[in-house]
């Protein structure tokens, strides 16, 4: 205990009585222990509030200067805080606790409290809660996650939402629908629904990050002399130059027609060509590259058999 | 288990900064509800300790009565749900590793991963 109950207030000797209880407030007003968790601050109010208790007493003051009595002696009998009663199982003042959705699970655990006094004048009762945040999962095609849109659904509770995919979203992203959860309780505001996004793998498009590839079939012709194709894009068709000479698995990229990327930039597309043959190789046709093959005849493994 | 039970010139001698026309006050205002024996009140120990910090808090922070039950009725709850809490971490701590671990997924889950797009 503090043998100094100056220096347990922060305060000096020649202290004025205003002064002293001026301290000693700001120190409960921080160090309370119905206020705070720190056992150290618990420490400072006990020796605070026994340092207060003897210095307000202009007589029991006057006669610690004088060295007649000495700090200990003040001490009150132990005090129990509001806390060891407040967090008993059965604190008349509580009123009941909701725990929204795990209200069976904490009635299961701990039981129906036993006795219940209603608080005071139902002010326990008028608490405003947040209502609880309810959790979906939610499937949405490729298109409509990259593209965005609007995708109907139906919560448990019969409530029919339109929901809006923003565009570009992710597998494994949620998103937060405010206020469509459970209900508040008083005038608290209702919880949200959070709908954590799966989406659903499309065979013809692949995601890497923001980018987006697709495979784009060619004619031998098409191959051979170039041409202008029509190619899917998330936007829409748009018409492609295919070079001349096109290999299969040669790669075009067609910029900024990715998925819209976290700071708002779309990835690119990349074009993926695949030359397809006609579906009869005709006499034409076999004849002609026949002739072309005897002066003309190339290794395309010589490279290593990359292909291009 | 015995209950003290405190007259209320027990209780006014026990926290002297409390006044008699205080002690009413409070108990008008529901804010202190002690047990009622023969027409005269009983306060259990949980008044007492609830009066000491009522008076505490009004004087520290100049509350009025109305603050005074919000306060109060705040501290209650947080308590309660401190108690509660205490008695599942301690039901938890019993339980082997596994099932914290488990558990720890779960509450990871719930309350960690950060929603990333509103």
């Amino acid at each position: 205990m503090a043998d100094d109950p100056y220096a347990a207030l922060g305060v000096s000797k020649t202290a004025t009585d205003a002064e002293i209880k001026k301290a000693y407030r700001k120190i409960a007003k921080r160090d309370h222990p119905d206020l705070t968790d720190d056992p150290a601050a618990h420490e400072r109010f006990k020796a605070a509030s026994v340092a207060y208790d003897l210095l307000k007493d202009p007589e029991q003051r006057a006669r610690f200067d004088r060295g007649e009595i000495d700090a200990q002696g003040q001490e009150r009998p132990q005090r129990r805080y509001y806390r060891d009663f407040s967090e008993a199982p059965d604190n008349p003042y509580r009123g009941q606790a909701d725990y929204g959705d795990f209200s069976d699970v904490f009635a299961d655990l701990f039981g129906e409290r036993g006795f219940r006094q209603s608080g005071f004048g139902g002010g326990a009762r008028s608490f405003d809660m947040r209502g609880q945040d309810h959790r979906y999962t939610l499937e949405v095609d490729f298109m409509t996650a990259a593209r965005g849109g609007t995708t109907r659904i139906t919560l448990p509770d019969g409530n029919v939402l339109d929901v809006n995919i923003p565009a570009g979203t992710r597998d494994g992203q949620t998103i937060r629908l405010r206020g469509k959860g459970a209900a508040g309780m008083g005038d608290g505001p209702p919880g949200d629904a959070l709908l954590a996004i799966t989406v659903r793998e499309d065979p013809d498009w692949r995601r890497d990050g923001d980018d987006v590839s697709t495979v784009l079939p060619i004619s031998l012709d098409e191959a051979v002399l170039g041409a202008k194709v029509q190619a899917q894009t998330i936007d829409g068709p748009v018409m492609l130059t295919v070079p001349r000479g096109a290999s299969s698995g040669q790669k075009l990229r067609l910029r900024g027609r990715g998925l819209t990327g976290a700071g708002g930039k779309r990835g690119d597309q990349h074009v993926e060509l695949r030359i397809v043959m006609p579906p009869q190789i005709d006499d034409d046709l076999a004849r002609f590259i026949e002739t072309w093959r005897k002066d003309h005849a190339y290794n395309p493994r010589a490279a290593g058999g990359r292909g291009r | 288990m015995i209950r003290q039970f405190k007259t209320r010139d027990e209780i006014l001698s026990m926290i002297p900064e409390l006044s008699p026309e205080a002690l009413a006050a409070l108990t008008e205002a529901g804010i202190i509800q002690p047990l009622l024996a023969e027409g005269e009140p009983r306060f259990r120990e949980i008044d007492a300790a609830r009066l000491q910090l009522a008076v505490e808090l009004e004087e520290m922070f100049r509350l009025d009565p109305e603050a005074l039950a919000l306060v109060l009725s705040l501290i209650d709850q947080l308590n309660g749900i401190r108690g509660e809490m205490r008695a599942v971490l301690g039901a938890l701590a019993e339980e082997p590793p596994e099932t914290r671990a488990r558990l720890r997924r779960v509450i990871h889950e719930i309350r960690i991963l950060r929603v990333q797009r509103d």
